[in-house]
């Protein structure tokens, strides 16, 4: 039990630690990375706690996820090296602001909610992955949906925000 | 014990490869080429380029090799020589398999090199690719062995090897580990004779080394994914199980070396158009095909 703990706490400064320096480099690719690992760090996490279907999928899904947004960072961020003097923040105040709150807010909602019992026995990883196929197929299976056609939009809608529109006729 | 025992397996197996590579592709049988050129590496200055993120650079080959350790950690050679039997084996295999991807770009983006750069970047289009033809066959095989763990997809195939049960599955998924382990005629972030190796173009002596390393492992891991997944693993009458394993992977490792001899290079992008009208809709349908088998005949 303690070396659970301990592990949980360890991946969990790590997640952290890792989210810190994604706004502390210049380079858009070591940030991304530094994103990645944090999820990475997570995904340790969900493994620390026994769920090892969740922890799997989290490191697996993430490699990729944050792979691809580095290349998205690099095409439209106008100095993806960080060799220029690029500020990563903006909106400083507001940021500090909203962060510190949410903050809060966090440790509020960990603190006082009345989580239960702390649960002593678990079904095994194989049922565990059982459990979730058929939680995602029933019962939550429009909230997945939903989040995903969500994610999609945002998404194709991001891209097309950030992409400078071609002036057509005026090419070269 | 298992662990060093399979890692040492591994390594030999790797160096196999790099003979078989060689013989193959120069007509060269030599069997001790590979250990010659690895001390010869490894006497050689590691150059470290003017200005590389050094964290990427010195991180990429480190993590290649790992991840191709770590995947290679839940595959059964024989039924109790496996060095951890997950309930997510199939898919942990895949999750491990991805930080390639991670490694290639942190030993692309790196160096501060163009063509390291280039190589890079390509492979993410790469993968971009093949990941589902990676993702959806595991999922058809898994279908019918209705569990994750390799070993029960082994011995799901008791009766009638996956290849057979599903050929479509073991074709995609064939292909989409040659993309992955970057062999030829996927190689266009290696891209020997265009880019000036592209991805190791930056790396000398023991850097490199530890790369080439990694992927010789990465091909021996993929194709030893293969033969669980489609060609009944351990199993077959006479042999030890050992033996069997041992067979099974090097033919998967020679019609891979072979596959790629005889192909013209592909470009990534049209790799990408080939794979996303052709591959997945394939796949798709292989899974359905296996959903209705594995209901009629299970």
């Amino acid at each position: 039990m303690t070396a659970q703990m301990f592990f949980i706490g360890f991946f969990g400064l790590a997640g952290v630690w890792f989210g810190i320096v994604v706004f502390r480099t210049y380079s858009m690719v070591r940030s991304a990375l530094a994103l990645l690992f944090s999820q990475t760090a997570l995904g340790a996490m969900f493994l620390s706690m026994q769920a090892e279907f969740l922890g799997v999928l989290q490191i697996m899904m993430m490699a990729t996820e944050m792979s691809i947004m580095a290349i998205f960072m690099v095409m439209f961020m106008m100095d993806p090296g960080g060799l220029g003097t690029m500020d990563m923040t903006h909106q400083k105040r507001l940021s500090l602001i909203t962060g510190f709150v949410s903050f809060v807010a966090a440790v509020a909602v960990a603190v006082f909610v009345d989580w239960g019992p702390v649960a002593t026995t678990f079904p095994d990883a194989a049922q565990q992955t059982v459990d979730l196929g058929l939680e995602l197929l029933n019962r939550s299976m429009l909230i997945f949906e939903m989040a995903g056609v969500t994610i999609l939009t945002a998404m194709i809608a991001a891209t097309a925000v950030a992409i400078q529109p071609l002036k057509r006729g005026k090419e070269k | 014990m298992t662990t060093l025992l399979i890692v040492l397996l591994l390594l030999v197996g790797a160096y196999f490869v790099a003979v078989l590579e060689a013989w193959i592709s120069r007509g060269r049988f030599q069997l001790a080429a590979p250990l010659l050129a690895g001390i010869a590496l490894l006497g050689r200055e590691s150059i470290v380029p003017r200005k590389p993120d050094r964290i990427f650079f010195e991180v990429g080959p480190i993590l290649l090799l790992l991840s191709a350790l770590l995947a290679a950690a839940v595959i059964p050679l024989t039924p109790n020589l496996i060095i951890a039997d997950l309930a997510t084996g199939a898919l942990f295999v895949n999750a491990a398999l991805v930080y390639v991807l991670v490694a290639l770009l942190m030993a692309g983006w790196g160096p501060d090199g163009a063509y390291a750069m280039i190589g890079g970047w390509r492979f993410l289009g790469q993968l971009i690719a093949y990941a589902m033809l990676i993702v959806m066959p595991i999922t058809a095989v898994a279908m019918r062995a209705e569990s994750l763990l390799s070993t029960q997809i082994v011995i799901s195939q008791a009766d009638l090897w996956n290849i057979v049960y599903q050929p479509l599955g073991f074709i995609l998924f064939f292909v989409a580990s040659m993309a992955l382990a970057f062999l030829p005629p996927f190689d266009m972030m290696i891209a020997k004779g265009e880019l000036a190796g592209g991805v190791e173009a930056e790396y000398t002596g023991v850097r490199l080394a530890v790369f080439r390393l990694g992927r010789l492992v990465l091909i021996v891991t993929l194709a030893a994914a293969t033969v669980i997944f489609y060609l009944g693993g351990w199993q077959g009458p006479w042999l030890p199980p050992w033996a069997w394993s041992a067979i099974k992977i090097l033919a998967v490792t020679v019609a891979m070396l072979l596959a790629g001899r005889y192909m013209p290079r592909i470009r990534e992008a049209h790799l990408l158009s080939w794979c996303w009208i052709l591959g997945i809709p394939l796949a798709l349908t292989n899974i359905l095909i296996v959903g209705v088998l594995v209901l009629e005949f299970p």
